[in-house]
């Protein structure tokens, strides 16, 4: 046990009841479910007015089949998203984490700067709860899974 | 008590068997060969596990029904590769694949007969080894404090009455 | 009561701990040798045999605390503030396992250690709970008030086990949504073996800790309180006339 004199030992308690009462709070009144959405959807990025155009966001979506590009030099690629409602076409430069994939989710961070495309700096991979070996996928084995599109705007 | 320790043995031996059980399927199955290596080797049968990015803009072929072809690059080596095989379900360019299959060596391409995904397994063993270690260790921790606190109560005598009449209450 | 079933079942910890060592080697040798590769994630669903059964673990962990800390403060049974104690230590150490090895498992999937999901950070403010309730605790000079305060802590920290459970259904994550749904199971037989080998043998496990935990908290308390009664009489003899 660590002793310490009286006088941190209270300084201690009242951190330590404020760390809590602060991250209790954060989850509760933080507004953690209704404001800090953790990303936006396609349909809620071509809302976007010019005043947020250069403003970071993250984006998800599902990355449309037949949409993939790839550039040699410099390296990067362009896609589109989709949250089923609206489609944009993303930019991004640098190499894609390996589960980046037609067809599959994506969460891209970036900027909607010029009201056309959306430049990304960083490609993150979302991917979906069904797990099975290889083999059942090439038997066309498909596993009861959350819809995807369902998963962009609870 | 010698039962500890025994037990504990037990234990960090089963756990070292698997380690290198682990590891010996994951060499045999899993690990795979840099592009030079393979381009330096005579050329022989048995198929080999390659690594390496497919090239953007190289990818040509039908996919869908297992037939491709592609270049593979690792750092500045490049090799062209024939697929023919199941269907590839995850290719895409700039993606880094594990294929397997064989080279041939008079045209300098590889012909592959099925693909792998690329085996992370450090990150697996980092995942495993951290688990493993972190737990047995409080666990050891705690087995041993239980020893030291029965020898301190066998010589505190805590189980005998006392005269205070509060060691009464139970 | 609960006083005479945790006395009870502690005499039967011995098997708790074998069949967790045993669950625990059946579900290492299948989670690393006998067990398919996915086919999207490949090699990476085997750190999926650690992180789950870690994290749902923490997550009963914390129920124990929670129900023990309002049956405590209700029936002021000391044993049973030994239990919560012993479960709130044992569960901080599964929370940062569980983080630590989805940090672990996110970078080769998602491509990125750490983001602001609504799960992770859920998840996160559970090990702060934890944190401050171990810290209150220690703090604490008189025992009893300290496991008082702990207690209402604990109650009033529980607000945070639906919120995680539920945060991939009802927020936009970038965390996979439940496995386990009134959608049915979205695991194959091959990966489910060893998924649920490896969680009854850390539930058993955890189990096996806190009984552990609770007996250790439980005895030192007593020497603890024999030492000072001694000192107490000594100091009574030498100072009386």
């Amino acid at each position: 046990m660590i002793l310490l004199p009286n006088k941190n030992k209270k300084v201690a308690i009242i951190v330590s009841i404020l760390l809590i009462a602060g991250s209790l709070g954060y989850l509760a009144l933080g507004n953690f479910g209704e404001n800090i959405v953790y990303f936006v959807t396609p349909s809620e990025v071509k809302a976007f007015t010019p005043e947020t155009y250069t403003k970071k966001v993250r984006v998800g979506g599902m990355v449309v089949k037949g949409s993939l590009k790839t550039q040699p030099e410099p390296v990067g690629l362009t896609f589109e998203l989709t949250d089923g409602a609206a489609t944009i076409p993303v930019a991004f430069q640098g190499i894609p984490p390996d589960l980046f994939k037609e067809g599959q989710g994506a969460v891209v961070e970036g900027q909607w700067n010029d009201g056309q495309t959306f430049r990304s700096t960083m490609i993150m991979a979302k991917h979906s709860e069904d797990y099975m070996p290889m083999e059942l996928k090439r038997a066309g084995v498909e596993l009861p899974k959350k819809d995807f599109m369902k998963t962009l705007s609870p | 008590m010698t039962g500890l320790y025994t037990r504990w043995a037990i234990i960090v031996g089963g756990l070292l068997l698997l380690a290198m059980m682990t590891n010996q399927q994951y060499q045999r199955d899993l690990s795979t060969l840099s592009l030079a290596t393979v381009l330096n080797s005579p050329g022989t049968s048995e198929p080999v596990r390659i690594q390496g990015m497919v090239k953007s803009g190289t990818l040509s072929g039908d996919v869908e029904q297992g037939q491709a072809t592609f270049e593979l690059i690792d750092g500045p080596t490049t090799l062209p590769v024939e697929y023919a095989g199941p269907p590839l379900e995850n290719i895409r360019e700039l993606k880094t694949m594990v294929l397997i299959g064989q080279l041939d060596k008079a045209t300098k391409t590889f012909k592959a007969q099925d693909t792998a995904l690329i085996n992370n397994f450090e990150f697996v063993a980092a995942a495993y080894l951290l688990t493993v270690i972190s737990l047995c260790w409080v666990l050891f921790a705690m087995s041993q404090r239980v020893m030291v606190l029965f020898k301190e109560i066998k010589d505190e005598k805590l189980y005998e009455p006392e005269s205070d009449p509060l060691a009464k209450q139970e | 009561m609960l006083n005479r079933f945790i006395r009870y079942i502690q005499r039967y910890k011995g098997w708790f701990g074998g069949a967790a060592v045993i669950c625990l080697f059946l579900g290492l040798y299948t989670g690393l040798l006998a067990s398919p590769a996915d086919y999207y994630q490949g090699e990476l669903v085997r750190i999926m045999y650690v992180h789950v059964p870690l994290a749902h673990t923490s997550t009963l962990a914390y129920s124990v605390l929670f129900f023990g800390s309002i049956w405590y403060l209700w029936k002021r049974d000391p044993l049973v503030d030994n239990m919560c104690q012993a479960s709130a230590g044992i569960c901080a150490l599964f929370t940062a396992l569980a983080l630590i090895t989805g940090s672990i498992w996110a970078k080769p999937t998602w491509n990125t250690w750490w983001t602001w999901d609504p799960r992770l950070v859920s998840f996160s403010v559970l090990l702060l709970i934890l944190g401050g309730y171990l810290m209150l605790r220690k703090l604490v000079d008189d025992p009893e008030r300290g496991g008082r305060y702990a207690a209402i802590l604990a109650i009033v920290g529980g607000i945070d086990l639906p919120i995680i459970k539920f945060s991939v259904e009802w927020w936009r994550t970038l965390h996979q949504p439940m496995s386990f749904s009134t959608r049915g199971v979205a695991i194959s037989d091959d990966i489910l073996v060893p998924l649920t080998l490896m969680s009854i043998g850390a539930w058993l496990l955890f189990a096996y800790m806190v009984m552990v935990r609770t007996q250790i908290l439980y005895l030192s308390n007593l020497l603890q309180a024999k030492k000072g009664r001694l000192f107490s009489q000594t100091h009574f003899s030498q100072t009386s006339p």
